[in-house]
């Protein structure tokens, strides 16, 4: 029991529909209910009675654009919900050359942020089985009763960051825009994490990378990983070991974090999907902290003529060395 | 970290890895050889075509393979050979540089300068800078590999 907006899934179900049927699409990638009430995993649906399993409430996280890499292989054209971070990521493989404009619909989707179920069983301090949300509020429910929390304190960390919560691509606008928003200071984790001395900062990363289990979901969700090799897989040369060691942590995490500058949407997504919790955005957001003080302020996935300042210069660039 | 790679030996020496441009630094470092200038033995170099062609993870290899500080050469900006390849590099190795240092590294163990072909007596003094510095700083331990074993 999660519904946030009848009216609103209504109005997506009848648009992605009436295309569905008129041979528009034939694919549209959306969310369906998971095993959990508390969890919305992507719908492929091809058929119209795929469709009446569509939801659209606050638990719609999951960035689909990042799977018309692999159904545009076969599918014709496919129609996609982007919510402000889909769209961005849907930019993104635009730019790397991943997939084609006409080959896709979008169906944009101004997104009031989503919740993060670890925030409410917190709040609910008992096993929620359920929420109600009504203007800006949401009741949680429990076995010993009701429970009532802001919105905004159980939005998940990607989503109380983010600046755009509209859709900055779409061929069609479905709901009303959110306009701009309150959002929290994006870097002030990072500067937090600057202020310590440099035995601090190792020995915080060490910990915190020492739990990862090499299992790439980071990668997997993430919409600038579209390496058709990565090189975490590559065998010649073998640039990362298999072994759980601090040094092949950091060899995996340094490098996939680099491989984002200019890149980075900032999505959040490799965070949300990491099963052990590894703030995995520290990184990102040093990296893009970092790169828009020296070379000038941009966001990835925004548009797509600005040109990434990894692919560019200036002749007098400042550097982050003595140029002496 | 791991005891045994925190027992610093006795007669403990840095080792120092340099990656020079073919064209420029690795040039002046031959003249700086040529010219009977030298530079301590702690230093040493890879020839790598250009400091666009610095690839981070040679950087974080070298690392976990044993070195105690790493130099990136190349041409001073508007003499590349190639003519873009240190603008690029300049950009990609400062985002680098900081995300090291963002890890943990002291700010000395990763550096980046110019040398150009002629200056074979910056690239001996760069080389005794940055080893006096590494000395200083003592053995690096951060992303040593455990199973490693320097040969030397
Ligand atoms: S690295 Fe993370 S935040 Fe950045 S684009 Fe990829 S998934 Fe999104
Ligand atoms: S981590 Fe790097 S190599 Fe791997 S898919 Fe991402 S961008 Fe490509
Ligand atoms: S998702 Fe988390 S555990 Fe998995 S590889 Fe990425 S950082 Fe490691």
């Amino acid at each position: 029991m999660a519904e946030r907006n009848v009216d609103e899934l209504k109005k997506i179900r009848d648009v992605v529909s009436q295309d569905l049927l008129g041979g528009r699409i034939d694919l549209l990638l959306g969310w369906e209910k998971g095993h959990y009430w508390w969890q919305s995993r992507p719908l492929f649906a091809a058929r119209e009675e795929d469709l009446e399993k569509l939801t659209w409430d606050s638990f719609c996280a999951v960035n689909l654009s990042r799977y018309l890499l692999e159904e545009l292989k076969d599918h014709q054209k496919v129609g996609v919900l982007v919510k402000g971070c889909d769209s961005r990521a849907f930019n993104r493989l635009l730019q790397d050359n991943m997939v084609k404009r006409e080959q896709v619909i979008l169906y944009g989707l101004p997104c009031p942020g989503m919740l993060d179920y670890k925030l409410i069983v917190h709040y609910a301090e008992a096993e929620p089985v359920g929420i109600v949300e009504q203007n800006g509020q949401v009741v949680i429910k429990t076995a010993a009763g009701e429970k009532t929390a802001d919105r905004q304190q159980l939005l998940m960390e990607k989503c109380r960051g983010c600046l755009y919560p509209d859709p900055v691509v779409y061929d069609q606008l479905l709901l009303e825009p959110q306009g701009v928003k309150e959002v929290e200071e994006r870097f002030k984790s990072i500067e937090e994490l600057e202020s310590l001395s440099d035995e601090e900062r190792y020995a915080y990363w060490e910990k915190e990378l020492s739990r990862c289990l090499r299992c790439y979901a980071c990668r997997q969700a993430c919409p600038y990983c579209s390496c058709r090799e990565c090189f975490v897989e590559q065998e010649n040369p073998r640039w990362q070991g298999r072994a759980y060691q601090p040094s092949e942590n950091f060899m995996f995490h340094l490098i996939r974090a680099y491989h984002g500058v200019g890149r980075c949407i900032d999505c959040g997504e490799c965070q949300r999907a990491c099963p052990v919790d590894i703030p995995l955005q520290e990184l990102n957001r040093k990296l893009i902290k970092d790169i828009n003080e020296l070379y000038g302020h941009y966001e990835a996935g925004l548009d797509n003529e600005t040109e990434p300042p990894l692919l560019t210069y200036r002749p007098d660039d400042p550097a982050a060395f003595s140029e002496k | 970290m791991s005891t045994a790679l925190n027992e610093t030996k006795a007669n403990w020496e840095p080792l120092i890895v340099a990656f020079c441009c073919t064209w420029c630094s690795y040039a002046g470092g031959d003249l700086a050889g040529t010219s009977r200038m030298s530079y301590p033995s702690n230093v040493k170099v890879i020839r790598v075509p250009c400091s666009g062609r610095m690839n981070p993870m040679f950087v974080l290899r070298a690392f976990q393979r044993g070195a105690d500080g790493v130099l990136v050469a190349g041409c001073h900006p508007g003499d590349c050979h190639y003519t873009t390849g240190n603008y690029h590099g300049r950009r990609r190795l400062s985002a680098f540089k900081k995300l090291v240092e963002f890890a943990g590294f002291e700010p000395e163990r990763f550096e980046v300068r110019w040398i150009s072909s002629s200056e074979g007596d910056k690239f001996a003094e760069e080389m005794e800078t940055i080893t006096e510095k590494i000395k200083a700083l003592g053995p690096n331990r951060k992303m040593r590999d455990a199973r490693w074993q320097s040969v030397t």
